[in-house]
């Protein structure tokens, strides 16, 4: 229900992926989760408690992989990403509302 | 079918549905249908605390120097905020045990209402430390139009459920007629039915309706001012995102069919109903917006802006039970809202209770001989 996890992917944590959105193209690392990483990057998204319970990072995930190293206790809508504790494992593109 | 509190049959508990299956008779957790409620009981007790640990002295004195108007928005919300958490303290409990019948869920359930009535305890708290008559206030909560408008709201799916079970335990299937209300049909479907309406509106309860409180509340607190009564709000929003994730689990899981598969027809039956909710609950809560700024606006909050937070969070929230959003506002117009709802970020030491990933007994017993070789004496 919740994570895409591709076995094939190696586990490099230094390992650079692409995520876009819109427009725009950021770069991001498997150190962190994607929350952290959009921040810092500028890009404003909706949180509350950045550990998985409250689901107010869900964002669209329209392609790729990303995991999750503790399993949310959020309900994570198939098609969607919980931003403040997925790890992205592959280039990956995100939306926000339509 | 009567309900019984301690159930004699012999059934497998993980076949039953999350309602209207058996009553639940063990209050065992070896064996779970849905490990994400013991999950969330787990959450729920890590996050314990009381009232009585916030100092709210200098909230008095911040009180006392608010304009008329900031009192009014002050008060109007706590007595708002005393309405839900009034009913949420007791109705999970009066309308769900009664049908349960997973343990694991029982036992959420219960956990969840407990927690709602701490947050109603700390209502009291803020409003004694304030007023010197906290009667006033909590009278006008009955009498107050503005309240009990909503209070109908937030209280008739659970009444209709509570009122529709009690006669499906009694009588049984079948139309009866009731004094005063005319024939009312009980049928599983129709008892469904009313169980997910009310999951739904205590959603909505949980994710909107709380949100305009919360907002007005960290706002006075951005100008450092009743940074009690906003410290223990952060305690109380941290609590519904985690009641908030309960409800959205229960209607998700119905909806997907896993749990019982009439479920998913009466879900998918229901869904314009539960978006007429969600939009209903949103408007109402504009309304209250205007309400509550009636005489005047604080500083860096009026009621527009407030109207586009409700807007904005509705969409959030629809989206999280996959439903289709419904207003324009897509960006939120007071994202500074998050830093105070984020739940983690003020203390800085483990023994500092508040921090919610901090549970007591976390020790670690595993040791060996060999966990000391490091050491030189």
């Amino acid at each position: 229900m919740t994570s895409t996890s591709n076995p094939k992917v190696p586990e490099k944590k230094d390992q650079v992926h692409r995520v876009l959105l819109g427009k725009k193209q950021i770069l991001v690392t498997e150190d962190e989760p994607l929350l952290v990483q959009l921040e810092r990057a500028g890009i404003h998204v909706e949180y509350q408690c950045r550990e998985g319970y409250c689901s107010s990072c869900s964002i669209k995930l329209l392609w790729g992989n990303v995991i999750y190293p503790f399993e949310p206790l959020a309900w994570v809508q198939s098609g969607y990403l919980l931003a403040c504790c997925a790890i992205v494992k592959s280039d990956i593109e995100i939306a926000f509302f339509d | 079918m009567s309900y019984s509190t301690f159930n004699r049959k012999h059934f497998d508990s993980t076949k039953e549905p999350m309602f209207f299956g058996e009553n639940v008779n063990v209050a065992r957790y070896d064996q779970q249908k849905h490990p994400i409620f013991e999950k969330l009981i787990e959450k729920q007790l890590s996050f314990f605390w009381r009232p009585e640990e916030v100092d709210l002295s200098t909230d008095r004195k911040d009180f006392q120097r608010l304009e008329e108007h900031e009192q009014h928005i002050f008060l109007s919300n706590l007595k708002y905020q005393t309405l839900l958490d009034s009913v949420q303290g007791r109705s999970p409990n009066v309308a769900l045990l009664p049908i349960v019948s997973l343990p694991e869920l029982e036992t959420w359930i219960e956990t969840w209402s407990f927690s709602e009535t701490i947050h109603s305890r700390s209502y009291t708290h803020i409003i004694r430390n304030i007023v010197n008559d906290p009667t006033k206030i909590f009278d006008d909560i009955v009498t107050n139009e503005e309240i009990t408008k909503r209070a109908d709201s937030v209280s008739i799916y659970y009444d209709r459920l509570i009122e529709m079970v009690n006669l499906y335990n009694t009588m049984g299937m079948g139309t009866f007629e009731v004094p005063g209300k005319g024939p009312i049909e009980i049928s599983m479907p129709k008892l469904k039915k009313a169980l997910y309406l009310t999951i739904a509106s205590v959603n909505v309860l949980e994710a909107i309706r709380f949100y305009v409180s919360f907002a007005c509340s960290f706002a006075f607190a951005e100008r450092t001012l009743m940074e009690g009564n906003a410290k223990i709000i952060k305690l109380i929003a941290r609590d519904e995102a985690l009641h908030l994730t309960g409800t959205q689990h229960m209607l998700n899981l119905m909806a997907s069919g896993k749990d019982d598969p009439e479920m998913a027809i009466i879900a998918a039956e229901c869904q314009d109903e539960v978006r007429q909710i969600f939009i209903e609950a949103a408007e109402q809560e504009k309304e209250w917006a205007t309400y509550l700024f009636k005489d005047g606006s604080m500083i860096g909050l009026n009621a527009q802006i407030l109207g586009q937070y409700v807007e904005y969070i509705t969409n959030v929230r629809m989206q999280a039970v996959g439903l289709d959003t419904c207003f324009a506002t897509k960006h939120n117009p007071i994202p500074w809202i998050n830093a105070w709802l984020v739940s983690d970020n003020v203390q800085v030491a483990p023994q500092e209770a508040e921090i919610s990933s901090y549970l007591v007994g976390q020790t670690d017993n595993s040791l060996d001989d060999s966990d000391f070789d490091d050491f030189d004496l």
